[in-house]
């Protein structure tokens, strides 16, 4: 019913659009949709329509339309990715069915850190001084090393523009939610500045009432971003870039347990280019960022009840070179070294890790038809093994408009320090959680100290070290441009992944429950199909459909299916069967089907722009409801749901701007199992520009 | 939707069961024994937290499957019961606090595959209680059970079935089917974390200690 009302909604728009623009066709605006540049694919700028492999964009066009506030509200709407939350709250974006821990997730070019959990939180990133988004897909460890296994999130952020200018934003919505953003940019000739402050408030939202939780407790945060671009001489160009990211919220463990958690974050960057000859250029890069979260809970006396503490050091020296050869081809090569420390409660030590590694990359337009980008990395860790890393991707244009494009990569994450360090026991139940590398020191102290029944996995197991989880990535593309409005690109991709750590039990405690440690064992795959239909309807109004078809499966889970050892039961009083290859739905949080559908459009003689947009998530399990510890389909699933989302802006002169809007129009929400949704919200927003 | 398809498997489940007790009594191994339902048995468990780790401890719930019902007996008890725990009366200790002393000839070991469609007695694999591990292991998805700790529920494995040699060498099969009051079909945070340690299980009980099967 509401779809149809939706339907006849956006019915009429159409309508209106396409009548209006057939008598008023001097007032409208110029499309900036030109082809868009993007740097991610390759570390050099090339137009997003010359790249072999899959790539999306977010233009800030796009982001101002939809009066977007964080990055988790941009990228849910995208073909494919969807985001998705921990059990901590973090939400994390899964990219061609692969979790949130195998995206690499950067601003301008270097990554973000924090995962305290695996999940890098993206409501952490606003998106007021965004330029564009640029999202690769598929394996990218070529270029980027660790974490690039499903592919690259890069956020640019904004140059300023000639001039000085300032900028006003503010926001505020349901839940008693205020977005404040402020920007002030002077690029002169000699050089350009940029600052950015924004403040974000909320009182969270409580989805189960009968409880002492909230399901997310008010919060309030604060982003500061400064840049600077200048000539040291004239070969030579210098940016420095500075970020802080602080934020506190409540924390409520029970009604009598009350405390607070708190986050600080920096980045800076320090990038110097050079041009000492033609055809070269010399970058050198050194990033550094620390991620420090504490969390407390005091008793209702006011006593410590408990404390913890994450404390996280990164820093990257990089130095690339550039050369463009003669005819059409471009060569990049990179030498780096990573640094990472971490101090945490409950872990064995203070781990640090040193990395250096080297890659390079060609890339040419080998004939009028054919573009080839092919590059390898390696990578040295002070606790793994080496890793090497290809790529070779293709792309061949048939005519002007077909072309067909396809990639094959390798991906790898490194364990996480949690995974090797983590020296864990649960107050309240009693099981302990050891990392890999603390087992053959922490056991035997638990052993002699009398905690230990019997040990399951012997010890000299634990003697060769884990090794980092690995993909192969394939993917075949093609690009048709029906004419310039109307494109349509379809994708086909596999991932084979092995050596997924997971954690196993390795010994028995005399209380009765386990002692758990990570080991390399599943091997999964996923694959699927992704597809973009886009049509530019005429300049006022662009209409676009997105569609992910995903299978996402274990391998040694589909064995055990296939070979009848998996049971399943409808409730407690039915009788067990056996459950075949069929009923094996796959892994947790993947919905075989998404879809997305959106309308941007423009009303010029009212100076109003706006968009209608929907996303669609077929039937997916959270987590076995049958005891059998896999996903089958006699589990209790999260029902499919569609979000629709609505947008109008105007603008008040050349220097105002007034917006509103409601997200999540029929209020779906699913207590519980869905925490990142809190239902509708609506919100009304403003701006002020000096130009 | 949801609930028809529920309906049909529940219909369809209804009628595999009885086409099943039909072909079953044809087998020679079958002796037409009964399957007893057994609900709500509470198997209490008292942690102490102020020790790090935690300390389970109190006393152990015994069943005797030749009566059919919970004993104090410190002799005639084939199995017992605390939290996820679950002795027999065989072997010899394990180091676990508070748990009664072993005087019979109890062994058990789980097998799986369907609970009416386990019909042999497989004398070789039964093992007992000791100093390394309990006959039914304990612990997520080593023994009867699996937990999810983020939902912190403990959920019978489908298909896995305790083969028992009793104490007085008679024998039992068992299928546990809910740790929770009333066997609710969806355990929601208020069960899991108040109506837990009801344990209702099925099973079947052979009296002739020289019968191959049930």
């Amino acid at each position: 019913m509401r779809n149809l009302v939706f339907l006849s909604v956006f019915l009429w728009f159409s309508n209106a659009l396409i009548a209006q623009n057939k008598v008023k066709k001097a007032d409208s605006i110029k499309p900036q949709e030109l082809d868009a540049v993007m740097v991610s694919a390759t570390r050099t700028k090339r137009q997003m329509s010359s790249l072999p492999m899959p790539t999306q964009f977010i233009p800030q066009k796009e982001i101002e339309a939809i009066n977007a506030i964080r990055l988790t509200d941009l990228l849910d709407e995208q073909t494919g990715l969807i985001t998705v939350s921990d059990f901590g709250g973090g939400q994390g974006v899964q990219m061609q069915g692969l979790d949130s821990q195998y995206t690499l997730v950067m601003i301008d070019g270097v990554p973000l850190i924090g995962r305290s959990a695996g999940t890098l939180d993206l409501s952490r990133v606003t998106v007021g001084n965004i330029k564009q988004i640029e999202i690769v897909r598929g394996a990218s460890s070529s270029l980027y090393g660790n974490e690039a296994l499903g592919g690259v999130i890069n956020i640019i952020t904004q140059n300023p523009r000639p001039g000085k200018r300032t900028r006003i934003d503010y926001r505020a919505g349901s839940f008693n939610t205020h977005d404040l953003r402020a920007q002030y940019t002077d690029n002169n000739l000699l050089d350009q500045w940029s600052v950015f402050l924004n403040r974000l408030s909320s009182d969270g939202y409580d989805l189960v009432e009968n409880d002492d939780l909230r399901t997310v407790e008010p919060y309030t945060n604060y982003t500061a971003q400064v840049k600077y671009k200048g000539d040291l001489n004239p070969l030579t160009k210098m940016q420095i870039s500075g970020r802080y990211y602080t934020q506190k919220q409540d924390y409520t463990a029970s009604s009598n347990l009350a405390g607070a958690s708190d986050i600080n974050e920096f980045n800076t960057t320090l990038h110097l280019s050079r041009t000492p000859l033609e055809h070269w250029t010399q970058e050198f890069e050194w990033y550094t960022t620390r991620y420090m979260a504490t969390e407390f809970l005091n008793n209702p006396d006011g006593s410590a009840f408990s404390e913890s503490d994450f404390d996280q050091w990164f820093s990257r020296p990089e130095l690339r070179l550039t050369r463009a050869t003669d005819s059409s081809g471009t060569w990049i090569g990179g030498l780096g070294l990573t640094y990472e420390q971490l101090k945490r409660t409950d872990f064995f030590g203070t781990p640090e890790f040193y990395a250096p590694y080297a890659y390079i990359q060609y890339e040419d337009q080998i004939t009028k038809k054919l573009n080839l980008v092919a590059g390898a990395r390696y990578d040295v860790h002070s606790a793994y093994a080496s890793q090497f890393s290809p790529k070779l991707a293709a792309r061949y244009r048939i005519n002007d408009k077909i072309s067909i494009k396809s990639s094959l990569g390798y991906g790898f994450k490194t364990p996480d320090f949690r995974q090797l360090y983590f020296d864990f026991t649960n107050t309240t139940a009693g099981y302990t959680v050891l990392g890999y590398n603390a087992v053959a020191v922490r056991l035997p102290e638990l052993q002699a100290a009398g905690n230990i029944l019997n040990v399951t996995v012997p010890l000299d197991s634990f003697d060769d070290p884990l090794r980092p989880e690995r993909s192969l990535a394939f993917n075949l593309g093609m690009d048709i441009k029906f004419s310039s409005q109307i494109k349509w690109n379809v994708n086909l991709f596999r991932n084979d992944i092995k050596d997924l750590i997971d954690t196993r039990v390795i010994a028995q405690k005399t209380n009765g429950q386990n002692v758990f440690s990570y080991y390399n064992v599943n091997r999964v795959y996923t694959q699927g199909l992704e597809t973009d239909f886009t049509a530019r309807i005429n300049q006022n109004l662009k209409f676009s459909m997105g569609y992910q078809y995903l299978i996402a499966k274990d391998k040694d889970a589909e064995q055990a299916f296939d070979s009848g050892q998996v049971f399943g039961r409808v409730n407690p009083s039915s009788p067990v069967f056996r459950l075949d290859a069929k009923d094996y739905l796959g892994l947790v949080n993947r919905s075989k089907h998404t879809a997305n559908a959106k309308m941007f459009f423009e009303l010029p003689q009212w100076k109003l722009d706006g968009s209608f947009r929907a996303t669609y998530r077929s039937a997916f399990g959270l987590f076995d409801t049958n005891g059998n510890s896999y996903l089958d389909q006699y589990d209790d699933l999260v029902a499919p749901f569609a979000i629709i989302d609505f947008s109008l802006n105007k603008a008040l002169g050349k220097k105002f701007r007034i917006g509103a809007g409601i997200d999540n129009i029929t209020d779906y929400t699913d207590p519980g199992r869905l925490t990142n949704l809190p239902g509708r919200l609506i919100y009304a927003s403003l701006t002020f520009k000096t130009k | 939707m949801k609930k028809q398809i529920l309906l049909t498997f529940g219909l369809a489940g209804l009628l595999t069961f009885s086409a099943c007790s039909k072909e079953d009594s044809d087998t020679p191994q079958n002796t037409n024994n009964d399957s007893v339902l057994v609900s709500n048995l509470y198997a209490p468990q008292d942690t102490d937290y102020t020790q790090n780790p935690p300390a389970a401890s109190g006393p152990f719930v015994k069943f005797d499957f030749s009566t059919g019902a919970t004993t104090t007996s410190d002799t005639d008890w084939d199995i017992a019961f605390r939290g996820t725990t679950i002795l027999i009366n065989g072997g010899s200790s394990s180091g676990i606090l508070d748990a009664p002393q072993r005087t019979g000839n109890a062994g058990a070991y789980i097998a799986d595959g369907i609970f009416d469609e386990i019909n042999s007695i497989n004398s070789g694999a039964f093992a007992q209680d000791g100093p390394d591990g309990l006959a039914i292991p304990t612990g997520s998805g080593n023994g009867w059970y699996t937990y999810d700790p983020t939902q912190l529920t403990i959920l019978p494995i489908p298909g896995k079935v305790i083969v028992l040699r009793t104490a007085d060498n008679k024998y039992a099969k068992i299928e546990i089917l809910s740790y929770y009051k009333d066997a609710p079909q969806v355990i929601n945070e208020q069960i899991a974390l108040n109506d837990l340690r009801y344990y209702t299980f099925n099973y079947v009980y052979q009296d002739d200690a020289g019968a191959s099967g049930f």
